[in-house]
């Protein structure tokens, strides 16, 4: 997206900003058909808000919401299990839990060591196509080989099993300097699809003025300090203050958790540094 | 067969091994309880065990590049892990392609295994092995040759331990750290016994890695029984390698980049600097906020540089204010107390501790803290002060070095080491 737009679209009033949303979802419906789509929810703040906006243009229309998927990646705190419970019961959602049981029933607890000779052939090909030829490898949630077998091989599946042509993921212009390239539909392959990303202008501050706005439900785990939530053991948080009451602007987002990208700054940080 | 024959008796040769973080305090301390019992066998054969300085910034990027190359940072031009690039203001991190000068063991053409030395990631050719260190992303592209890429990923080899797991669930830190540890010795006693050299390096990191975590329990607590059983283990190695050192002629060497101490604080520096308004963020995007009202930063772990006009591309320091500008922080930082101690021991300016071509690369004053406060970079700290799960903390006067033969000189420093190792194979 242009830069000049992307700050246009951010200058919106909060309920312009859900109307915009509401008729990219309305797109989405159209192109691809309601049985088609799959919604990727995280039990996190954004993905709730995401879903929040679905739901409004589904009641209007009547029709029931698309398929949620949720990925377990082996390391899930229970304040999110118990809310994804939550807004399960809620808004009555059809909700697809997608854990690689193979990779992670071989651990007992984080950082185990799992051996690759014990992993079935799907997840020893999925390892040799991301050139990791070791032995072994410690089962930390976050990493990027637990990244690629227990987040992208079943959401591949899943895609594939359901004939998914569209999911919809809760990612935001704002998030980091890599996502501002990003658009609204954006073609995806292995497997084809459209990811479909609703909420990419709104803010960090724009998710908490509309969850009060409009009584989103939110985890409690915001309360507790968290701005964003990912894997237990990779998330941590940098103040005992609500998350909506931090300075958002000045301090960032996602400083307690893991980025794959910046390995190096991850190693550093690991050791305090940074 | 092959390799004895090519092994000459009459070269001489230098075998060292590096223990990253290994304080001479702490070693002396396990030499007088009895836990190192070969490292104190090896110190009564005579030799020489030494209090060692470390480079300022006593960080292990620095002071194994001045171990490579001899050179103060002002040579070298490694002044951290970090720097900013001047207009975006945006994190570069160094690595082995940076260093400024080679080693000396390029430099002179001495054949060298190099195994897990800090800041030597990317590996690149060379007369001999190398096996980069920290921060190494791929074992791949941390290995030259192939074939002992090939050898390292058949062993299960790791490059480092997952440090991250240190907060959330000990055991399985000290698992990955023992198993590491293994690797680590297996690949060097490998290297050591079937590659042709005349220097020898191999590097143990495992050692920072407990310290940082927990180094309160180095002389008792909770964790003790980690160090006992990891320094007996390293004790025996050492006793192994000084072993094969001695019956093929060589020199033997263990020396630290650096000592450890325990944390009593942590002191942000960035938050100081913009609670006494020096440092002006618009945005926490890191150090890319910086505003023109900013005067000075912070980079790990205590590098202040003055935010001087055409130096950076929102510098508004001009040289006139500059002198009084450091005097005014030299002043401002010798006088921050926590509970009625000072935290700064020695703050240095950029002429008092560089020399050489890229001097002016190095910070403006460096902050040298006393024992228990550990100065740190971070800009998203909310408070001066605080503490976190890291338990211990680098110091610069505390490292360590062992040379199997006396040694003439007295306060030595890192940098001096090249001098010595060559000293003995020329």
């Amino acid at each position: 997206m242009e830069r000049h737009r992307v700050e246009e679209l951010w200058g919106l009033h909060i309920d312009l900003k859900v109307e915009r949303s509401e008729s990219i979802v309305r797109e989405a419906i159209d192109r691809f058909g309601i049985e088609n789509l799959a919604i990727a929810i995280t039990g996190g703040k954004d993905s709730t808000t995401n879903l929040w906006i679905y739901k409004q243009v589904c009641d209007k229309f009547g029709i029931k919401l698309p398929v949620c998927m949720f990925i377990d990646e082996g390391d899930v705190f229970k304040e999110i299990k118990e809310f994804v419970d939550y807004i399960k019961q809620k808004w009555s959602l059809d909700i697809v839990c997608l854990k690689n049981e193979d990779v992670s029933s071989k651990a007992a607890s984080i950082g185990d060591i799992i051996k690759v000779s014990s992993l079935n052939d799907t997840n020893k090909n999925a390892l040799g196509e991301m050139g990791f030829n070791e032995a072994g490898f410690p089962f930390v949630p976050d990493s990027t080989v637990c990244n690629h077998l227990m987040k992208t091989i079943p959401m591949r599946e899943f895609i594939i099993k359901n004939n998914i042509k569209s999911l919809s993921t809760a990612i935001r212009w704002d998030e980091q300097e890599a996502r501002k390239e990003e658009e609204y539909f954006s073609q995806r392959t292995d497997p084809d699809h459209t990811r479909v990303h609703p909420i990419l202008h709104f803010r960090e501050r724009d998710i908490w003025i509309a969850i009060f706005k409009f009584d989103i439900p939110f985890n409690k785990l915001y309360k507790l300090g968290y701005r964003s939530l990912g894997a237990r053991c990779a998330t941590g948080k940098m103040s005992d203050i609500p998350a909506w009451m931090q300075d958002l602007e000045k301090t960032p987002e996602r400083v307690g958790r893991g980025q794959d990208k910046e390995q190096v700054m991850n190693q550093l940080r690991s050791l305090g540094y940074m | 067969m092959f390799n004895i024959l090519k092994k000459s008796k009459k070269d001489p040769r230098v075998v060292v091994i590096g223990l990253d973080g290994v304080p001479y305090t702490l070693l002396t301390e396990y030499m007088g309880r009895g836990l190192m019992p070969e490292f104190a066998e090896l110190c009564h054969k005579g030799g020489s065990f030494s209090k060692m300085k470390s480079t300022l910034p006593e960080v292990s990027s620095v002071a194994w590049t001045s171990f490579m190359t001899g050179r103060n940072p002002g040579q070298h031009g490694i002044f951290g892990f970090m720097d900013i690039d001047k207009k975006s203001y945006e994190y570069i991190f160094s690595n082995f392609n940076s260093l400024k000068e080679s080693p000396f063991w390029e430099k002179e053409n001495i054949k060298t295994i190099a195994l897990n030395i800090p800041q030597t990631y990317p590996a690149r050719p060379m007369n001999g092995v190398l096996v980069s260190g920290f921060v190494a992303l791929d074992l791949r592209t941390a290995t030259y040759p192939e074939r002992v890429f090939e050898y390292l990923s058949g062993i299960g080899y790791k490059l480092d331990i997952q440090a991250r797991l240190a907060a959330d669930n000990p055991q399985a830190f000290f698992e990955d750290l023992f198993q590491t540890f293994d690797k680590r010795k297996q690949a060097i006693k490998h290297l050591y016994d079937n590659e042709d050299w005349q220097l020898f390096i191999g590097t143990i990191t495992e050692t920072d890695r407990l310290h940082h975590f927990f180094f309160d329990s180095a002389l008792d607590g909770h964790y003790f029984h980690i160090f006992d059983r990891f320094y007996k283990e390293l004790d025996r190695f050492i006793g192994l390698m000084a072993k094969k050192a001695s019956d093929d002629g060589a020199l033997f060497m263990t020396c630290s980049d650096h000592g450890f101490t325990p944390i009593k604080t942590e002191f942000y520096v960035n938050r100081w600097l913009i609670e006494n308004e020096y440092l002006k963020l618009n945005s926490v995007d890191n150090l890319k906020g910086i505003t023109p009202q900013t005067k000075a930063f912070c980079l790990d772990p205590s590098r202040i540089y003055i935010h001087l006009e055409g130096r950076y591309g929102k510098g508004g320091i001009t040289q006139d204010v500059y002198k009084a500008l450091t005097d005014e922080l030299k002043e401002k930082f010798s006088t921050v107390t926590f509970e009625g101690q000072k935290i700064i021991k020695d703050v240095f300016l950029k002429n008092d501790i560089f020399h050489g071509t890229y001097t002016d690369n190095g910070p403006d004053l460096y902050l040298l803290p006393n024992y228990g406060f550990d100065l740190k970079g971070a800009v998203n700290r909310d408070s001066i002060f605080g503490t976190t799960h890291f338990k211990g903390m680098h110091t610069y006067d505390d490292a360590h070095v062992f040379v199997s033969v006396p040694v003439e000189k007295d306060d030595i420093a890192i940098e001096d080491l090249a001098s010595i190792i060559l000293k003995h194979i020329k």
